[in-house]
């Protein structure tokens, strides 16, 4: 049997030994399942994801041609993976299995019978099936890496990185500002103060990179621009000479930062001659030598507020004084720290710093010592004891910074950076394999303070893993990941909204700094979650082989299968979903009336896929995602809110209760949670009754439903979005009152126009005013209003008859 | 096509299947702990024993790894594998007597309570491995193994501290057979945070 969508889609049910056999009549349900048009071919299997049971599949879609799967079983988050891999070779891809789970969602989880469990299954599996044919499937998009690898942004990093790409064998670039190496090291306690000790092995790598013939150094000015995607980068630096820009192709980009050290002020007494930081210390050695008298370290991390520099300090202070007592024996030197943390001394250090006397004072940390001329008061914390300390210079910890030049690159890079904090990028919590490339691109102080030897490591790391991605891209075994965004260029205008809330990093103008230029999306940096495709004011932007049209497919089959007292959910793989895949697992009884649809993140929920579930007949619909602040992909969880709130909004437009939709948090540790959650919420749905299917009612569902397709709305809506870099929960952003008085305002107008216009375009004949307001049961000058504009904007022609004006849509 | 018998039943599989595989393709339970469909088995608990009988020679192996043969005799409840099966379960019953699962499990061999020692009253876990298994095999993350050896073993993170390898995914605590890796979930997944500094105390 063909469903009309031209695909063939197999049906496997799983008995699972006892776990779903007797519970659900499975063969009351096959045979329901076989008269089902949309469904190719229906089998029951004992165990479908074990040998025996793999091999039957594979020659069921052998034998009957088919190119849709699904195995009604268990959890698609641990079994799917398995079937995906055993059915490549029969020639379906990801994207092309699917999985129900009839164990943990229907079998275990409630007493109903084996009659009304399968009943129950069916549903989700017509779900399932529907969402399965409206896929259309793409090709494996294979990533070439074409060009050497660009080692960039000055950083000491760029050293241990070109040695590491080097070692590999991988050909890689090397952008520097100077070919003098001398002066790196020269300049490099700006970066990494009270590091001497380390400059010998420094320069061995610096000889090793001199040397290679892997590596090619030129001199660049600043970096202005970087466009292309993973595999093929177009890096344009200024002509340090005054010439014009020059762009180089290259396969991958490793950018080296190093972050700033700046003095503290003078609240500490910094002066610059007397009062120093660690810098400034170091700047004199190497000027004047080191200094003679009394030299106290105060390692001030904790009253300058950042106590966890505290050990990066000390170690510094460390490594200075080591150097200034075994150089003039007759300076005296003195670190003094805060009681609450520890000295960072390995036992063989604590003796070198013994031997060579060097004092180390504790001072009581709750009392914050004074700076006075020559002395510093303080308490001791053992006798609590009021103390000075004398001093003839005082060298204070460095403040930490990511610094203005390392912020330039960054922002060339389109790496979003938070006043305050380090380039450490925020870490989608996703599997490995959801993205292509894992590795951060990013080493050195700027990401996060480190010493001279973690960013040495970083570069190294980074660059171990862009050998490897290179190193599968020459064998050509390199893919991108399926589940990717894609930007259909014809239709996306450039506003830019999806990068703003993409935190992936991934999606960029084709070219140039952005302007009305299409977007792009490197799918080997997208992770797959999909809020910006929800967010997409014109439908431009699509996630590939997991379409909204596909989710909107599912809820509309289920919503129109549904009893007027049965609630549709959706669940999100690290949330809801297994929350409740966990209390089937524990077989705890819940109402069986909640019907869940599988998402990998809440925010993939475009508002299209919400409205079609009431469109279709749903009278309910619950999205059950993380608990708050817990989304695994960036800001997915709080975008549903906002989209949520577009829905209850319009609900209440509809004169339906706002309370027919909500957001829920699951932490799939605590399925208990979970069940009380669901059961609320079902039982608030209930009591509400069904939304009647009158023609009043299915004329403002439609409304509601073209509403948030609207590119205003939907621009309104994207422009609440929470950003990536915002600290706050959305309800915390912004005048509330103010935000939300006119969203309204846009909602109610454009409610109107989308009805308007429905109405318009299903009646084809022109409309008096009067007729349009009768019918659709408005006042005739909210009306009038949208006409007017819709005139104005050229959607409606005017006419007029008898003197009185028509109004028509134009096609 | 091989041919042999399940409890003088006459049973049909195909070379690579292993002798539980095929007991479950025929409709045959086996009991399992260790053992889950989306990795390999690691034949770590031995509840799923099986005797294999040939004339009055027989012997016990764990049907999760035993591939099919020719002409194998198997017996899945055999009073000598039901003995086995109650001694594995009161070493479990020792091991982890607060396994709700285990004791369930125990009670339906018949076995309240144990003749072994008792080390810590609290556990649940059995140690079987699964957790990191799936971990390893189906997400990918490699966050978690057993740590520390002999009595201290047990599954975690290395240095029992909240690991950013791990995704908070769930798998592990949906596939644990005891509910032990329910308590220690917050262990591994941790808290998401920004590294703050290298070596930051
Ligand atoms: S796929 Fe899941 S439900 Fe089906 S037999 Fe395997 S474990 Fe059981
Ligand atoms: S949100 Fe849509 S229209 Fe705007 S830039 Fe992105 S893809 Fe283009
Ligand atoms: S936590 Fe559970 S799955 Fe992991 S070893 Fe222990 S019993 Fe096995
Ligand atoms: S939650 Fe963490 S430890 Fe458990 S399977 Fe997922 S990644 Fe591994
Ligand atoms: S199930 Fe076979 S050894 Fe554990």
């Amino acid at each position: 049997m063909d469903n009309g969508n031209g695909c063939k889609i197999g049906v496997f049910l799983c008995e699972c030994g006892r776990r779903i056999a007797p519970l659900v009549d499975l063969k009351g349900l096959e045979q329901k399942l076989a008269q089902d048009p949309a469904v190719s071919y229906v089998a029951t299997l004992p165990f479908a994801c074990l040998t025996p049971g793999l091999s039957n599949l594979r020659q069921a879609v052998a034998a009957n041609g088919l190119d849709r799967l699904l195995v009604a079983g268990c959890e698609a988050r641990i079994l799917l993976k398995k079937f995906e891999g055993e059915l490549l070779s029969a020639g379906l891809d990801e994207g092309q299995v699917d999985m129900v789970n009839l164990r943990d969602h229907v079998a275990q989880v409630s007493d109903l019978s084996p009659e009304d469990k399968a009943a129950k299954g069916f549903k989700l599996i017509q779900a399932a099936v529907a969402g399965l044919a409206a896929l259309t499937p793409t090709v494996r998009e294979k990533v070439e890496f074409k060009g050497p690898v660009m080692v960039l942004g000055g950083g000491i990093a760029t050293y241990s990185a070109a040695q590491e790409l080097s070692r590999r064998g991988i050909e890689s670039v090397l952008a520097v500002a100077t070919d003098e190496w001398e002066d790196e090291i020269r300049m490099l306690h700006e970066h990494y103060p009270g590091e001497r000790h380390y400059y010998d092995r420094l320069k061995e790598i610096m000889k090793e990179v001199d040397a290679s013939p892997y590596i090619r150094r030129i001199t660049v000015g600043e970096l202005t621009g970087l466009t292309g995607r993973t595999g093929s980068y177009q890096a344009t630096f200024s002509d340090p000479t005054g010439g014009p820009p020059r762009v180089h192709e290259v396969s991958a980009v490793i950018a080296c930062l190093d972050g700033q050290m700046l003095n503290q002020g003078s609240n500490f007494g910094h002066d610059g001659r007397n009062v120093i930081c660690h810098t400034e210390a170091e700047e004199m050695m190497w000027t004047l030598g080191v200094p003679e008298g009394k030299v106290l370290f105060w390692i001030n991390d904790y009253e300058a507020g950042h106590p966890e520099y505290a050990y990066l300090s000390s170690r510094a202070a460390w490594s200075m004084a080591r150097y200034m007592r075994s150089h003039s024996p007759r300076t005296q030197v003195t670190i003094f720290y805060n009681h609450n943390m520890s000295i960072p001394l390995s036992t063989g250090e604590r003796a070198a710093s013994r031997q060579l006397g060097i004092t180390w004072v504790p001072y009581d940390g709750s009392l914050r010592p004074t700076v006075q001329t020559g002395y510093v008061t303080y308490c001791d914390p053992v006798s609590h004891l009021e103390c000075e300390m004398p001093w003839d210079k005082l060298i204070l910890s460095p403040r930490r910074s990511v610094g203005h030049e390392a912020l330039k690159v960054a922002q060339v890079l389109g790496l979003e950076h938070v006043e305050g904090h380090f380039l450490e990028q925020h870490k989608q919590r996703v599997r490995p394999e959801m993205v292509g490339r894992a590795e951060t691109i990013l080493a050195g102080s700027a990401r996060y303070p480190c010493d001279l030897h973690e960013s040495l490591r970083q570069g190294r790391r980074a660059a171990a893993g862009v050998a490897e991605i290179a190193a599968t891209a020459a064998r050509g075994e390199l893919y991108a990941p399926r589940m990717v965004c894609v930007v259909d260029a014809s239709k996306c205008i450039g506003c830019g909204l999806c990068k703003e809330i993409c935190d992936c990093g991934g999606i960029e103008p084709v070219e140039g700094p952005g302007g009305n230029i299409p977007r792009h999306v490197d799918p080997m940096v997208c992770t797959g979650g999909g809020t910006c495709a929800a967010a997409c004011p014109y439908h431009a932007l699509t996630q590939q082989n997991n379409t909204t049209a596909q989710r909107e497919a599912r809820v509309a089959a289920l919503a129109r299968g549904l009893a007027a007292d049965e609630v549709l959910a959706f669940g999100c793989a690290w949330g809801g979903l297994a929350a409740a895949d966990n209390a089937g697992v524990k077989g705890l009884k819940y109402d069986p009336r909640l019907y869940m649809l599988r998402v990998s993140c809440i925010g993939q929920l475009d508002p299209s896929v919400m409205a079609r579930a009431f469109l279709e007949g749903a009278g309910g619909l619950l999205l059950i995602g993380c608990p708050p602040e817990d989304c695994h992909h960036s800001y997915g969880l709080d975008h549903t809110w906002s989209r949520v709130n577009l829905l209850k909004k319009l609900l209440a437009l509809c004169g339906f209760d706002r309370r027919r939709i909500a957001l829920a948090h699951a932490d799939l540790n605590e399925p208990e949670e979970y069940i009380r959650t669901a059961e609320a919420f079902v039982s608030q749905v209930a009591a509400l009754g069904p939304i009647e299917r009158t023609p009043d009612n299915l004329e403002k569902l439609r409304g509601l439903y073209s509403t948030v397709n609207n590119a205003r709305v939907r621009w309104v809506l994207g422009a609440s979005l929470r950003r990536p870099w915002e600290d706050v929960y959305p309800g915390n952003q912004r005048n509330a009152l103010i935000f939300d008085r006119d969203f309204m305002g846009v909602l109610s107008e454009e409610f109107i126009r989308a009805r308007v216009a429905n109405l318009l375009s299903s009646e084809h004949r022109p409309f008096q005013l009067s007729e349009l307001a009768a019918a659709l049961k408005e006042d005739e000058a909210p009306v009038m209003e949208s006409l007017r504009e819709m005139v104005g904007e050229g959607l409606i022609g005017r006419m007029h008859k008898d003197g009185v004006a028509h109004y028509v849509l134009r096609s | 096509m091989i041919k042999f018998k399940i409890n003088d039943q006459q049973v049909q599989a195909q070379p690579g299947w292993t002798v539980l595989e095929t007991a479950r393709q025929h409709g045959i339970n086996i009991p399992t702990l260790c053992y889950h469909e989306a990795v390999e088995p690691s034949g770590a608990c031995r509840l799923c024993v099986v005797e294999l009988r040939e004339g009055d020679w027989s012997k016990v192996v764990i049907s999760c790894m035993y591939p099919v043969a020719e002409g194998l005799n198997v017996y899945t409840d055999s009073q000598r594998v039901k003995n086995v099966r109650r001694w594995i379960l009161e070493m479990l019953l020792a091991e982890c007597p607060a396994s709700k699962e285990i004791q369930a499990l125990a009670a339906e061999y018949g076995v309240g309570s144990t003749r072994f020692a008792v080390h810590n009253p609290e556990e649940q876990c059995i140690l079987c491995g699964l957790c990191s298994r799936v971990c390893a095999q189906v997400v990918g993350a490699n966050a978690i193994s057993t740590v520390g050896r002999g009595v201290h073993k047990q599954i975690g993170a290395p240095y029992m501290i909240p690991t950013d390898k791990c995704v908070a995914c769930g798998c592990c605590v949906t596939v644990c057979p005891t509910g032990a890796m329910r308590s220690r979930f917050d262990a591994v997944r941790g808290v998401p945070k920004v590294v703050l500094a290298h070596g930051a105390r």
